[in-house]
């Protein structure tokens, strides 16, 4: 199988100043040293509350951000110091609204990234229409996305990402607003891009969402692991605090980020 | 090949992408009848003060009115990326960052030559203005010179424009300092030294200056020289463009400086 993501002992603080007369200095260790790996076509969880450090331990995995200290790979290149080979090799997908071209169509937004990320010309009609058919966007591909739905904008971010066939891909809560039938969808589709070998780091709120899915899941808070496993070892991290009753893995995430 | 391919295709998608004036009536209103007025306004202003000739300000105003669209055009080419939130997406390229930044200027360079071509086409004939046709294809040069200097000058403020929020107010700026330092209004012999010597550094100057030569009808040979010029200073701040997004980008991974996502 093989190591697809290592991070050892990773931490970033970020360091920023207000005023200018009397500048005040402030720190906020966002991840405090976390350790952890992925294997090969894994779909890896990665659960906190906001602010935990989920998002910056994925934008130091995905090389916009350097870790202050620790060290990370993905397939096997360094995030710092072979970024563009880091960058060959992964895909983002960014939930939320933002991040697109609002002016441009949504085939037009995909021919833009498809040139940006490397896609070989003779090969971007044929892979932008299959993620087309893949995020069920065919047919309205010719409309501004400024008209689109935030569904429809998720599927577009979703296919984005996967335009240059990522080894890894970071989905950075990536459900996060899309209705019932559209993320049953799109988990249907990320189990599926699994099931065909690639590497998934997904973070995401929706507990229910993460059991289904995950092979393993970390949960991080105040910048730290504080727990990982399988969906079924953390589960059962909560057994007897709920009665008779089976924990679910929100019974175990609650238990794990407010232990009493 | 696939550099040029980014330069080309990647440079005109990101210019619908990103450049707020593509409608018919912002680009005719703000881009071409604008200018137009503002030749109209120099050139009567001229004639009342009796400073210099028709030729002076319809030539000078010309090269001039390729300013708007490189000078805003170039600063949204990067700094709109923050407002729509995808400069992370276009930062996690694995491609150069010179080919996909500075080919975004071409497509505004080609906007700027359109809008000059059609201004000293306007303004030549509301005021009866007559340019020797062999003079033409050096005119058309020395426009699409000045043109793509200048988006290179509105690249390097877009590049700014990724740290600095209020980055219009520099552009704004910006145009105003051109119209009055680069000498298409005032002759450069009659401003302030230090205003004359600054405009020697910006774009249109040089442009402006060899155009007037071959309106004039004295050659392509004696325009060439600030042709040069004006294209050294476009290269200038194509580099200046270049070093800018490269700081500020190796800055931004070490300290979360730039709006990423």
């Amino acid at each position: 199988m093989g190591i697809a993501v290592e991070a050892e002992d990773l931490r970033r603080t970020y360091r920023s100043r207000t005023g200018w007369a009397r500048a005040r200095r402030t720190e906020v260790d966002a991840v405090r040293g976390i350790s952890f790996s992925i294997e090969r076509g894994e779909l890896f969880g990665l659960l906190g509350p906001n602010g935990a450090g989920k998002t910056t331990t994925i934008k130091m995995l995905n090389t916009l951000l350097i870790p202050t200290s620790g060290r990370a790979r993905v397939c096997g290149y360094d995030v710092v110091a072979d970024t563009r080979e880091v960058r060959r090799r992964i895909g983002y997908v960014f939930g939320g609204d933002r991040g697109l071209y609002d002016r441009l169509s949504g085939l037009d937004n995909l021919r833009y990234f498809a040139e940006l990320y490397g896609v070989p010309p003779r090969e971007q009609k044929r892979r932008i229409g299959e993620l087309l058919d893949l995020v069920r966007l065919t047919g309205r591909e010719r409309e501004r996305v400024e008209g689109y739905s935030r569904g429809m904008r998720q599927r577009l971010h979703i296919a984005r990402g996967l335009l240059h066939r990522p080894e890894v891909l970071f989905l950075d809560e990536p459900s996060i607003g899309v209705d019932p039938v559209a993320a049953r969808e799109l988990r249907g589709a990320v189990a599926d891009l699994a099931a065909a070998g690639t590497t998934v780091l997904l973070t995401t709120h929706y507990m229910a969402e993460a059991d289904e899915l995950c092979d393993r899941i970390a949960v991080i808070a105040d910048g730290a692991i504080q727990a990982l496993g399988t969906p079924a070892e953390l589960r059962a991290r909560a057994a007897g605090r709920v009665g008779t009753r089976e924990p679910t893995l929100e019974d175990a995430y609650v238990a794990i980020v407010q232990p009493s | 090949m696939s550099g040029l391919r980014l330069l080309t295709v990647g440079g005109v998608i990101a210019y619908r992408a990103l450049f707020n004036w593509t409608t018919p009536g912002m680009f005719v209103g703000t881009l071409l009848v604008g200018p137009l007025f503002q030749l109209l306004f120099f050139a009567y202003l001229g004639r009342q003060l009796q400073v210099a000739d028709d030729r002076f300000y319809i030539v000078g105003n010309a090269v001039l009115a390729a300013s708007l669209a490189c000078v805003f055009g170039g600063t949204m080419a990067v700094g709109n990326e923050r407002r729509y939130g995808t400069l992370g997406h276009v930062l996690l390229s694995p491609r150069s960052r010179t080919a996909i930044f500075l080919g975004r200027a071409v497509p505004y360079a080609g906007n700027g030559l359109l809008i000059a071509v059609t201004t000293l086409t306007g303004g030549a004939l509301l005021l009866g203005l007559r340019v020797p046709p062999g003079a033409l294809p050096g005119l058309a040069l020395a426009l699409a010179v000045g043109s793509l200097s200048c988006a290179c000058f509105g690249l390097a403020l877009g590049a700014v424009g990724l740290r600095l929020r209020d980055i219009w107010v520099v552009s704004n700026v910006s145009v105003a300092v051109l119209l009055l330092f680069t000498g298409v209004n005032v002759p450069a012999a009659a401003l302030p030294g230090w205003m004359a010597a600054a405009g020697r550094f910006l774009p249109i100057t040089h442009a402006a200056e060899a155009a007037r030569v071959l309106a004039a009808g004295r050659g392509i040979g004696a325009a060439l020289p600030a042709i040069g010029r004006e294209v050294a200073v476009g290269a200038a701040y194509a580099v200046l463009a270049a070093a800018l997004l490269t700081v500020f980008e190796a800055e931004s991974r070490r300290r979360a400086s730039l709006d990423t996502l």
